[in-house]
């Protein structure tokens, strides 16, 4: 089993051996850093490939269907053919476009995803760089692609890209906020900021099971950030067509198809990180449960996506503003009190867990009465108006 | 003081979710609409001058391409129409067959309204194959008896194409209970959905008045709380020996209509299995000649198709062609309510008001 | 309570997800139904449902509506067609046009169009026939390479011996 665990890490060490062997102490450094960026750029788009394939299988499975079978044994070289076909197609800049900023978005957006991989913890001992403001540094990275989707909207010169980047703006800003401060309630029951301090944090319970609204406000605004149903408005098929993106063919889509794919892993990841415990958990390696939790984290955010529909943009901001960024607050308040007055333990886990199944039940209540007071509402109009019919006619 | 502009855009003819080729003129605060502009004929084939120069018995493939979805009524009106303007009788098996046709049609079509008002609100397709899973179902079963899925080209003048082939009654018996179990499973997954409700409660409000003034008719109307149905109303065929409701909602929105068409469902499948059981044998045409040549005069029928009210006008001059053939799309004229049901919602929602009207835009062009 | 719906939704469809794959297993090894051929029999609302079309395909049902067929007299192996022209004249479209030879009795058929672009299966030509000359075969796999869309007696004549029919509407529970 240990040998499994630091399999990865094992291997690591053998081939820094191996260069040493020949190669001065800088250069090895270098190979080394120059390799582990290579690697987490390859692990993006293995991890695009995966789960687009994994993607396409899950929603047609929801549908009675038996998806991608064609290219290669299941149609698992789908993706490749995918992007073979990506490759082959015209790339096109249309007439009136900002042409440079309509050139850098696709450049732009992936770096930032890519980046974040870094500070992501994939098993016992496997991070990039284990930065001690590691939260920080994800919040901060996490705000550069609303910079990207704003350049490639206004650069279209498309009315629906502008459309698509608005809401794009709007969206993700408002959902920033309730992710900070879930992230910050973690940051606090942890003491660090550091992602694989986060982790050891859980070796007893895992901060889902801690503070459940946390979990479940992170999970909304993470999903949000990723623009997936029910909160997929910047790129609305049905309304404003593809968004943002919408003038975009050939590479310089599959640009942005990469990046949602990689942030996808990434916001995963996080969730992991943060809720799940990471690697933690006996038995398997701690890479191996590092992938099944992020693959179920996938899963479910796939299952939501095949199932329902999404919002519509003022719901949706005002799903932020009035319900997340209140809850969340509460709910931090909540955990700076308790975590000030407990110990760490059964206790201290177990008042915060009831707690805040409580906080939990009362904003869902909140919003039942919220729902039926507006459908109270529409039946009332109703009534009104086939009063007003059946009045003033003769039956 | 911030200076805000207004901006206009066309949602369509080519957008994914105008149900084909259609134009909408949108002029947006924001994304609030201000203004709305429904523009059609993109699609317009002519199909009414083009009957006017063929048969009677020719015609009958055309009024399959109207409403694509429910060529079944639409043969169903149209027969209804030559038959009055020449008074044919029916035989009693043949009006049989015709309700159990068009009573599916409205099934087929109210799945289809159901899931892609889904699609257009954003559920991954999930509903709509659901749908469509059911529809191609009830298209074996056309195609089994007429040979084709759509165009089905079944319900002519004087009776039916050709009898029922000896497997279609016991396959729609064992149908019926699959497709009740379907229902209610549409009714479990969605009814209660809390994000549709969210989209689809209060929106797209059609008062009851004002959709009689605009004349709407079928599902929307009803959704609106006025209990008109032309099968009840004014019963044709064998519409009065059938035992079944008009349902009617009260809120006049996108939700009501959906739980319109669910309930609508629900009658139908009421009606079919009294017509699967009391089917008798018997004639199931009478025979009429390929070149109808009916009295001089004029003829207008209507039935209540899935969409609507749908009717045909025809005016006879003695010759085999119509001098006259005129026909009242139900789509059309419950477009027209559009702009009013629009004003003041979001971009996100003239699609969803839009897929609950449920059009079939080949309808509206013609 | 709130959020009863979402839970429902998940609910049907990882019933879904599930039924497809119990429908998987029952399948196994091969994902393919054998021969090819299968019937819409069963109604279940879980399972796979789609059906892998070149590898497997539905039997048609014998009133479909394909491309149209010559008939032969069995005896003397001529077609039946004496070129009357009322499929001519009943087709709404104009897909047919035709020309024969002698009077009476012996009239024959020496060349028949039938454009296949145009025809929209609406079997109203082989209504009007009198002779168990036509019918609608059950092709449908009707595309092309090219634009030869248009068919000539022989073509006809070779969907008819493929299906082996000798008379008209035998499917429709019509036979004149
Ligand atoms: S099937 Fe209809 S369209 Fe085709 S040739 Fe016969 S009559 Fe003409």
């Amino acid at each position: 089993m240990q040998v499994l665990d630091d399999l990865w890490i094992r291997i690591a060490v053998w081939f820094r051996g191996l260069l040493e062997s020949f190669l001065p102490p800088w250069a090895v450094q270098l190979t080394m850093d120059v390799l582990g960026i290579l690697l987490l750029i390859v692990l993006g788009i293995v991890v695009v490939l995966a789960f687009t394939y994994m993607e396409r299988k899950v929603i047609a499975r929801v549908g009675d269907r038996i998806g991608p079978n064609r290219a290669g044994p299941f149609g698992i070289f789908q993706a490749i053919a995918d992007a073979i076909k990506m490759l082959t197609k015209e790339d096109v800049t249309p007439t009136n476009a900002d042409r440079w900023l309509f050139l850098a978005a696709p450049i732009v957006v992936i770096i930032p995803a890519v980046l974040l991989y870094a500070v992501l913890p994939l098993g016992r001992g496997m991070v990039g760089v284990d930065l001690n403001i590691a939260v920080v540094f994800v919040v901060a990275m996490g705000g550069i692609p609303i910079l990207t989707m704003l350049m490639a909207g206004w650069a279209s010169n498309n009315k629906y890209a502008l459309l698509g980047a608005f809401r794009t703006v709007a969206q993700l800003i408002s959902y920033e906020v309730p992710m900070v401060v879930a992230l910050l309630t973690v940051v606090l029951l942890a003491g660090t900021m550091s992602t694989v301090g986060i982790v050891e944090a859980q070796a007893s319970f895992p901060f889902a099971l801690v503070t459940p609204v946390a979990f479940v406000v992170y999970m909304l605004a993470g999903l949000a950030e990723l623009n997936r149903t029910p909160f997929d408005l910047l790129e609305a098929d049905s309304e404003i067509v593809a968004g943002y993106f919408i003038e975009y063919s050939g590479m310089k889509f599959a640009m942005f198809f990469l990046a949602e794919y990689i942030n996808l892993f990434m916001v995963a990841g996080m969730i992991t990180t943060l809720f799940l415990a990471g690697w933690q958990w006996p038995i398997l390696p701690s890479w191996l449960w590092f992938l099944i939790k992020v693959v179920l984290v996938i899963f479910l955010m796939m299952w939501i996506r095949a199932t329902f529909p999404r919002f519509r943009i003022d719901q949706m901001l005002g799903f932020a503003w009035k319900a997340l960024v209140p809850l969340s607050l509460i709910n931090l308040f909540l955990v700076a009190l308790v975590a000030k007055v407990l110990e760490p333990g059964w206790v201290r886990t177990g008042v915060l867990f009831v707690s805040n199944l409580a906080l939990l039940a009362g904003a869902i209540a909140i919003m039942a009465q919220v729902a039926r007071k507006r459908e109270e509402r529409a039946r009332a109009a109703g009534e009104a108006a086939i009063k007003r019919y059946y009045g003033s006619e003769v039956r | 003081m911030l200076k805000t502009e207004t901006i206009t855009i066309n949602m369509g003819p080519q957008h994914p979710s105008t149900h084909g080729v259609f134009r909408m003129v949108l002029t947006l605060n924001g994304e609030t609409i201000v203004d709305l502009k429904p523009m059609f004929g993109y699609l317009h084939r002519g199909l009414e001058k083009t009957s006017e120069s063929r048969t009677y018995l020719q015609a009958v493939p055309f009024t399959d391409r109207l409403d694509y979805i429910c060529s079944m009524s639409n043969n169903f009106a149209y027969a209804v129409a030559v038959e009055k303007l020449a008074g044919i009788e029916v035989p009693l098996r043949a009006e049989y067959i015709r309700v159990i046709m068009a009573e599916l049609t409205r099934l087929v079509n109210h799945m289809l309204a159901v899931g892609f008002l889904f699609n257009d609100l954003g559920a991954w397709y999930t509903p709509v194959v659901y749908a469509f899973r059911e529809r191609e179902r009830i298209l074996d079963l056309f195609e089994m008896a007429s040979g084709s899925r759509m165009m089905c080209n079944y319900i002519r003048p004087g009776g039916v194409a050709a009898d029922l082939p000896a497997e279609f009654l016991p396959q729609l018996r064992k149908m019926i209970p699959h497709l009740e179990n379907f229902v209610r499973e549409i009714r479990f997954y969605l009814s209660d959905n809390e994000i549709f409700k969210a989209r689809a409660v209060g929106v797209g409000f059609l008062p009851a008045d004002m959709a009689v003034a605009y004349s709407i008719t079928g599902p929307v109307l009803r959704a609106s709380g006025v209990k008109y149905d032309v099968r009840k109303a004014e019963p044709y065929s064998i519409y009065d020996q059938f035992d079944f409701d008009v349902p009617t909602q009260v809120a006049g929105d996108v939700y009501a209509r959906y739980l319109q068409r669910l309930d609508e469902m629900d009658e139908s499948l009421k009606i079919l299995r009294q017509a699967v059981e009391r089917i008798p044998e018997g004639e199931y045409a009478t025979k009429v000649p390929s070149r109808l040549r009916p009295p001089k005069g004029e003829a207008y029928a209507r039935i209540e198709a899935p969409k609507g009210e749908l009717g045909f006008y025809l005016v006879s001059d003695g010759s085999p062609n119509p001098y006259r053939w005129r026909n009242r799309p139900p789509s059309l004229i419950n477009l027209s309510a559009l702009r009013e049901m629009c004003l003041g919602h979001k971009v996100a929602d003239v699609v969803t008001i839009l897929g609950s009207i449920d059009i079939t835009l080949a309808d509206v062009d013609r | 309570m709130y959020g009863k719906g979402i839970v429902k939704g998940l609910w049907v469809t990882l019933k879904h997800i599930w039924g497809t794959y119990a429908k998987d297993i029952k399948r196994f090894p091969r994902r393919y139904a054998p021969g090819g051929i299968a019937k819409r029999t069963d109604y279940d609302l879980y399972g796979l449902f789609t059906l892998q079309y070149p590898e497997e395909r539905y039997e048609m049902f014998p009133r479909f509506r394909g491309a149209l067929m010559h008939l032969r007299n069995p005896e003397t192996g001529e077609p039946n067609c004496t070129a009357c022209g009322a499929c001519e004249r009943a087709c709404p479209h104009g897909v047919i046009s035709l020309e024969g030879e002698g009077k009476g009795k012996d009239r024959k058929v020496t060349a028949y169009r039938y454009d296949l672009g145009r025809c929209i299966f609406c079997r109203l030509c082989v209504e009007s026939c009198n002779f168990n000359a036509i019918e609608l075969s059950r092709e449908y796999e009707l595309s092309r390479y090219k634009k030869d869309f248009i068919l000539e007696l022989d073509d006809l004549l070779k969907i008819g011996d493929k299906y082996g029919i000798h008379k008209t509407g035998e499917a429709w529970g019509v036979t004149e």
